[in-house]
């Protein structure tokens, strides 16, 4: 096992611990209003957006939150205005995005812009500061404080959007807000998994949860704590076997995931 | 009592004549070029019993989505309970019961039936307010109507299509609406269920005096309180007045025989 100092260390729990609830939770959104492919389409667009923030010497993180939310806003107006299936639009998107990536990425100079480039394709868990923890905390109590404030509202919506809207509820603005809600996501946890595995974590701690309950509000509660356990058992089996941590999460996650499936009373038959 | 008669007259003189004006409406769907509706005007009082008939196709579910104001006018003007829908639509829809065509929920979703009921109460409570005791003993009433409150703690998914039904239906009710639109509400249910669902919509209908339009294929489901049917054909109302009339009409004109599903 990797020794470390015990602040990088509980720098790293914090992070893993944050980043595994605040995708998680969101996950539950993704997962259940099948928003996994424009959810897949913006962690891109904040790949690109942070190689671009390298390239500018500005802050990856808040070029990733731009380009993230900027694809989720332009989305649907798009698909609407030229007439195209959503999904075509997202793919178009999707490879427009890491297009874009690599070329920003091609174009920072410097090995030290290298090593930022790699962390964000892969997560690097140990260049997370303190200040990075901090406005990870924040979002999460943010995304908390949202989802109690408007629980109902995002309920009626997952259950089923049209109903939601017949029974006089905005579903365009709580949508838009979900869409924000992945794209702040996303960016803020780039750094954790990188940007081409975030959207795992987003995904497969929900769709665990989702195997053994038939509550909503249950599965909001256990999709973070799954998501947070999954993130800590990731970081110790990277430093265990000395794997990439992104990718440790994703595995331990996706195996999580497998076995919620294969347990899930829901997959019985008779 | 369901609905709450102070709630009625909180609406102002102005309301209680006309529930649901529609003048010169067309209906285009996104991305088709013919209206699925096309210069429709309709006039419906309060507390009248409606059904809609007509053959697949006709229009009729795009009529009830253009009262609500879930679709958008291409043309024309709908108003209920006075109010312009393309303005208000959000906060009018708030007093329209709706129970949508062949609703079949996903059989793992997360989702219990008295929170689906209570979901439709929660345009009413507003944004930021929590539901209250009131809230939830009006959702427990609507049940009971129902006659599921068994199913109260089951996911929705579990349940059969003819329980789903009525569970749309008991959500619907739940809003206290001032107008209630049914679109096929027998569509999933056995022949006693029928019977027993039309028996609760005119019960609602007598005792409160609910405004109803309903539409239906199914002939033999059609409440005795229906004052007035409107017979839909490719868009249009070709026949609006006494049920018997309209029925003999659409017969004549071939209409039955349409595609019509008559069980």
């Amino acid at each position: 096992m990797i020794p470390l100092p015990i602040q990088i260390l509980l720098t790293a729990i914090a992070a893993a611990v944050l980043a595994g609830v605040t995708c998680s939770l969101i996950g539950v959104f993704v997962v259940q209003m099948r928003l996994s492919s424009i959810g897949f389409c913006m962690s891109h667009a904040a790949f690109a957006g942070a190689a671009l923030g390298l390239l500018l010497s500005v802050d990856p993180l808040f070029t990733a939150l731009a380009f993230s939310s900027l694809v989720a806003m332009i989305l649907g107006p798009v698909s609407k205005k030229a007439r195209l299936a959503p999904e075509v639009v997202i793919g178009i998107m999707f490879s427009l995005t890491m297009g874009l990536g690599f070329i920003f990425l091609n174009f920072t100079p410097g090995v030290a812009a290298t090593q930022q480039a790699l962390s964000i394709l892969w997560g690097s868990i140990f260049s997370v500061s303190i200040d990075d923890i901090i406005l990870l905390g924040l979002l999460t109590f943010f995304i908390v404080l949202l989802l109690t404030l408007f629980f109902k509202e995002f309920q009626a919506l997952m259950f089923n959007r049209k109903m939601a809207e017949a029974s006089g509820i905005n579903t365009d603005l709580f949508y838009f807000l979900i869409l924000f809600l992945i794209g702040i996501t996303v960016a803020f946890s780039l750094k954790l998994v990188g940007g081409l595995l975030v959207f795992a974590l987003i995904v497969n701690p929900a769709s665990s949860a989702l195997q053994f309950m038939y509550d909503i509000k249950k599965v909001m509660v256990a999709s973070p704590i799954i998501g947070a356990a999954t993130c800590l058992l990731g970081f110790y089996l990277s430093l265990l076997v000395n794997f990439p941590i992104g990718s440790s999460i994703i595995i331990v996650s996706s195996f999580v995931f497998c076995l919620s499936v294969a347990f899930s009373p829901k997959r019985r038959r008779g | 009592m369901w609905l709450e008669r102070h709630h009625k007259l909180a609406l102002g003189d102005a309301l209680m004549g006309k529930v649901v004006e529609l003048r010169g409406v067309d209906t285009i769907y996104e991305g088709e070029h013919l209206p699925a509706i096309r210069d429709v005007t309709l006039e419906v009082s309060d507390g009248e019993f409606i059904v809609v008939i007509g053959p697949n196709g006709s229009g009729k579910t795009t009529l009830l989505e253009t009262i609500n104001g879930l679709l958008k006018l291409a043309r024309g003007e709908v108003r209920v309970f006075g109010r312009d829908m393309t303005r208000y639509s959000r906060v009018v829809r708030k007093d329209i019961g709706y129970v949508p065509q062949d609703f079949m929920s996903d059989p793992s979703a997360p989702f219990i039936v008295k929170d689906v009921i209570l979901m439709g109460r929660y345009g009413k409570i507003g944004v930021l307010r929590r539901p209250e005791a009131r809230d939830m003993k009006i959702v427990e009433e609507a049940m009971r109507m129902l006659g599921i409150e068994r199913f109260a703690d089951r996911p929705i998914g579990k349940l059969s299509g003819g329980e789903q039904q009525k569970v749309m239906i008991a959500r619907a009710i739940a809003q206290e609406p001032r107008l209630l639109l049914l679109d096929e509400p027998f569509s999933n249910l056995d022949i006693r269920s029928k019977k027993e669902i039309a028996g609760k919509i005119e019960r609602l209908h007598d005792e409160e005096g609910l405004t109803t339009i309903m539409v239906t294929h199914d002939l033999l489901s059609i409440p005795e309180r229906c004052d007035r049917m409107l017979l839909m054909d490719r868009g249009r109302i070709v026949a609006d007045g006494d049920p018997a009339e309209v029925i003999r009409r659409s017969e004549g004109a071939g209409l039955l025989l349409k595609g019509w599903n008559l069980k």
